[in-house]
Formats: C-alpha cells, sequence, structure tokens
C-alpha cells in the first residue's frame, strides 16, 4: 500500500488496495470509508450551489445562476426532452437533473486535488443509482401499461410466432439484468479504470524520479503524461455523467413509450 | 495522493482491501441511496420548480418583448400605409390640377384665338364696308362729273345748251348705261 | 513474467465491442452529416446500441475482476 514510503528498489503497480479506505470504525462491511465522506460533502456542496444560484431567480441570470440553468437546459431539453417525448418528461427531469448532478461532481472529485478520489469508482455508488434507474423505469412501464402489457410489451409487434418466445427472453434478460448491470459497471469502470491509471503514472513516475540514473528523464516524462490523463479523465468524468443520465431517460422513455 | 495515503494507513488489511472490487459495500451502498435520495427530494421540491417558473417568466418576457415588438412593427407598417396613401392622394391632385391647368389653358388659347378669328374679320368687314362706300362715293362723283362734262363738252359742240335738267340727265343716264352694258357702239359723231 | 490471465480476458473481451462501438458511432455521424435534421431520432438508437454493444466489454471487467482471485 505504501508506495511512496516503501523502499525504492522494487515497484510494485497499484491494485484494488488503493482503493480501500476506511476512516474510522472497523475494517468490515459497516466501516465508515473516505468516498461515504465524500458523497455527503458532494451532496452538501449541490444542495448549497443550486439553492443559492436559484434563489434570486432572476430573468438575467448572474454567473452562477447562469451556470446551473446551463446545467438544468442540458438535462431537460437535450436529454429528458428529446428521449422521454414532450408529454411526460417534465416528471422525470428532477430524478434525471439529480443523477447527473451528483454523477458529475463525484467524478469531477477524482481529479480535484482536496478530494483526488472517484466517490463512482467504488461500486455500490454506482449499484445504488442504477436500481434506482431500474425501479423507476419498471415501475412506470408497468404503471402506464398494466402489469402484463408492460411484459408483453416488450416484444416488438408483428413477429412470426416462432420469434415471439426467444425475443421475449432476450428482452427480459436485457431488461432485468443487462441494463442495470451495464449502468453500473460502466460508470465504475471508467472511473476506476481512470483513477488507477492516474495513480500508476504518478506513483510509477516517483519510483523513476526517486531512482535516478536515465529514469529520471523518463519519470519526468510520466509525469506530463499524467497531467494529460488527468485532462482526459476530465473528459471522460463529464462523458460518463452524460452517459449515465441519458442512457437512465433512454431506459425511461422506453418503458412508457406506446410502441416498444 | 499523500493523504490517501495517510488514510489508508490506518486501517488494517482485511477483506475489504483486497476483495474484488465488483463486490458493493453494504454501507456504501446505503450512504448512496441515502444521500441521492436527500439530493432527489431538495432538487424537486426546490429547485426545480425555481428553475421552471425562470424558464416560464424568462419566455413570457421574451413573448412580451416579442409582441411589442410586433406592435411596434404593426403601427409603423400602418404610418407607411398612411404615408403612401397621403402621397398617392396628393400625386393624384396634382396631376388632375395639372390637367385641369393644361385644359383650361387650351379654352383660353381657343378663345383667343376665337376672339382674334371674329376681331379680323370684323375689321376685314369694316375695310370692306369702307372701301365699298368709298368706291360708291367715287362712282356717284365720277358720274356726276362725266355727266356734267360730257354735257358742257357737248353744249359746245353742239352750241345750244343742254340745260334742260330733266333732258340731261336723261341722256347721261342712257349713255352710262348703254356703256356699262358695251351696248354703244364707237361711231363718228359726224355720222350722227 | 508474471501477472494475471484474467486481464488478458479483458483484453480479448474489449476487442469486439470496442470495433462495434466505433461502427455504432461512425454510422451515427454519417446519418447526422447527411441529414442534420435527423440528430433526434438517430441518437437515442445510436446510444441504445452503445449501452447494448458495450455490455459485452463491461462483463468483461467484471469476470476479470471475478477470476482474478
Amino acid at each position: 500500500m505504501s508506495l511512496v514510503s516503501a523502499a525504492p528498489s522494487e515497484y510494485t503497480a497499484p491494485g484494488v488496495e488503493e482503493f480501500w479506505q476506511p476512516l474510522f470504525g472497523t475494517d468490515g462491511p459497516w466501516a465508515i470509508t473516505r468516498p461515504m465522506f465524500l458523497i455527503v460533502i458532494s451532496v452538501g456542496l449541490i444542495i448549497w450551489y443550486l439553492l443559492a444560484t436559484t434563489r434570486k431567480k432572476a430573468l438575467v441570470p448572474s454567473r452562477g445562476q447562469m451556470a446551473t440553468e446551463a446545467v438544468y437546459g442540458l438535462v431537460r431539453n437535450g436529454i429528458a426532452k428529446d428521449l422521454i417525448g414532450s408529454k411526460e418528461f417534465m416528471r422525470f427531469v428532477p430524478l434525471l437533473f439529480s443523477l447527473f448532478m451528483i454523477i458529475l461532481v463525484n467524478n469531477f472529485f477524482g481529479v480535484m486535488p482536496p478530494f483526488s478520489y472517484p466517490t463512482m469508482s467504488r461500486i455500490g455508488f454506482p449499484i445504488a443509482l442504477s436500481l434506482i434507474v431500474w425501479v423507476v423505469f419498471h415501475v412506470v412501464g408497468m404503471k402506464k401499461h398494466g402489469f402484463f402489457g408492460y411484459w408483453k410489451s416488450l416484444v416488438p409487434s408483428g413477429l412470426p410466432k416462432g420469434m415471439i418466445l426467444p425475443i421475449f427472453f432476450l428482452e427480459l434478460i436485457t431488461d432485468l439484468f443487462t441494463r442495470p448491470v451495464t449502468l453500473a459497471l460502466r460508470l465504475f469502470g471508467n472511473m476506476f479504470a481512470g483513477h488507477i491509471l492516474i495513480v500508476l503514472f504518478i506513483t510509477g513516475g516517483w519510483y523513476m524520479l526517486t531512482n535516478g540514473g536515465i529514469l529520471v528523464i523518463a519519470g519526468g516524462v510520466t509525469w506530463v503524461f499524467a497531467l494529460v490523463m488527468t485532462l482526459f479523465e476530465l473528459l471522460v468524468e463529464f462523458l460518463q455523467a452524460y452517459v449515465f443520465t441519458l442512457l437512465a431517460a433512454l431506459y425511461i422513455g422506453g418503458a412508457i413509450a406506446d410502441e416498444h | 495522493m499523500q493523504a490517501s495515503f495517510v488514510f489508508a494507513e490506518g486501517g488494517e488489511e482485511g477483506f475489504w482491501a483486497t476483495a474484488a472490487p465488483i463486490i458493493p459495500h453494504p454501507l456504501e451502498f446505503f450512504f448512496g441511496l441515502a444521500t441521492f435520495a436527500l439530493l432527489y427530494f431538495v432538487v424537486k421540491a426546490k429547485v426545480v420548480p425555481r428553475l421552471e417558473q425562470i424558464y416560464a417568466e424568462r419566455t413570457a418576457a421574451i413573448e412580451g418583448g416579442m409582441n411589442k415588438a410586433e406592435e411596434a412593427q404593426a403601427q409603423a407598417q400602418a404610418a407607411l400605409e398612411q404615408y403612401q396613401a397621403q402621397l398617392v392622394e396628393a400625386r393624384a391632385e396634382a396631376s388632375r390640377i395639372r390637367e385641369d391647368a393644361k385644359a383650361q389653358g387650351a379654352q383660353i388659347i381657343a378663345e383667343m384665338r376665337e376672339q382674334a378669328a371674329a376681331d379680323a374679320s370684323r375689321i376685314t368687314e369694316t375695310a370692306h364696308k369702307q372701301i365699298e362706300a368709298e368706291r360708291q362715293q367715287a362712282v356717284v362723283s365720277l358720274r356726276g362729273d362725266v355727266g356734267r362734262m360730257s354735257t358742257e363738252l357737248a353744249s359746245r359742240i353742239v352750241g345750244e345748251s343742254l340745260e334742260d335738267e330733266a333732258r340731261q340727265r336723261g341722256i347721261v343716264e342712257r349713255f352710262l348705261a348703254e356703256l356699262e352694258s358695251g351696248d354703244v357702239v364707237r361711231e363718228k359723231v359726224g355720222d350722227a | 513474467m508474471t501477472g494475471n490471465i484474467a486481464i488478458l480476458g479483458y483484453g480479448l473481451s474489449a476487442i469486439g465491442p470496442g470495433i462495434g462501438v466505433g461502427l455504432i458511432f461512425a454510422a451515427y455521424i454519417n446519418g447526422v452529416a447527411r441529414q442534420p435534421e435527423a440528430r433526434g431520432m438517430l441518437q437515442p438508437i445510436a446510444f441504445l446500441g452503445m449501452a447494448i454493444t458495450e455490455a459485452l466489454a463491461i462483463f468483461g471487467i467484471a469476470l476479470a475482476f471475478v477470476f482474478k482471485a
């Protein structure tokens, strides 16, 4: 674990244990860990920011309000309205906006110096968010089409008789299993891999710098690459928040669509 | 990075440190649910209504502004049309006045011409009459003179006075009439 | 040389989805370039296709961790 302080003779690549950072309590399943702390901070920050920038309700917005409105407009018009349809999308805007904000801010924590830890690289959080989306899109679909009607709507009409059963099972697996699992794992995988990559570049560069010799130059280059990777990571972090929200809207829109 | 190592060194290496990262930590999962629920309710209760209100107000303001602009445009259009109508009217009036003037001018010219013609004919006529009168006068005086001179000439030749008024008049008149009609033939006075 | 063969498996499982996602977005970009007004209709299809295709790579990374132990 203690890569930096370890004897410089041998380099160990960062691994899974990099992400296990209990703050206090036990080391077991009920330990309070660092990402928990981070997500509480992020939610506090988001709530404070959103309330502070929308308090005035100015028609000519301040800079903060403009930023909030830009993000809100992206989620409201760019995602919800386009993918759910202009009739019913307003019901889901709070959900999608909350999802986008919490994922975006927690992802940005991954490269922000005082935090430097992407909360979503702990699978528990993406699973929680995906579970909410999963429950929501099944429930609204069943409300709209009825319990049996919803399952029936999974199969597109006009299929030959022999195809109905295989397609039904395929759609069932997709809806019940693939969609939520991939939704959670995509977010987790991107954050986990991106963070481990940055840690690898930085610790590897540090190892080379401290071990001297010709490796010092390589170490410097590695640190430059770490910076580049950090910038790339910023893009990925935004993109993942966007894709997660987009897919959530897509699944909800598909569940309440008249034609499945 | 430094901070994370400090944090990490506090915990002993247990199951969770080396567990596969796709095994969810239960408390983290519940934290995720709880914090997201909190965020969701705040967003739903406060943030989205506020933002929607801003949206609606802004849309209304923009629409109001557009209505105002449309109104102004309509007014401008109306004013323009009015001006154009007035311009057309003025043009029509100007051309009418011009036509009138032309017609009046023509009339005046015609009248003048007529008057001039009348004047000319009147003058001509007067001149004719005068000439006629003068001729008549000349004829009368000439006739008197010719009569008197011929009588006197004849009486001298004849030696006898032809003073008798009545005869004299008759002879002269007859002679002049024959002269005018061309019946007179030259004859020797001695032969008569 | 030491290491974990599960990571090799993940690398193999990422090839197909990588090509697949590339093809999907190539087609999407083509479509939008030809008909920019069709963007709204193509976008959900493209992202749904991406989600389904990428699922294989995502299962790959999950299984790589599962079989690592």
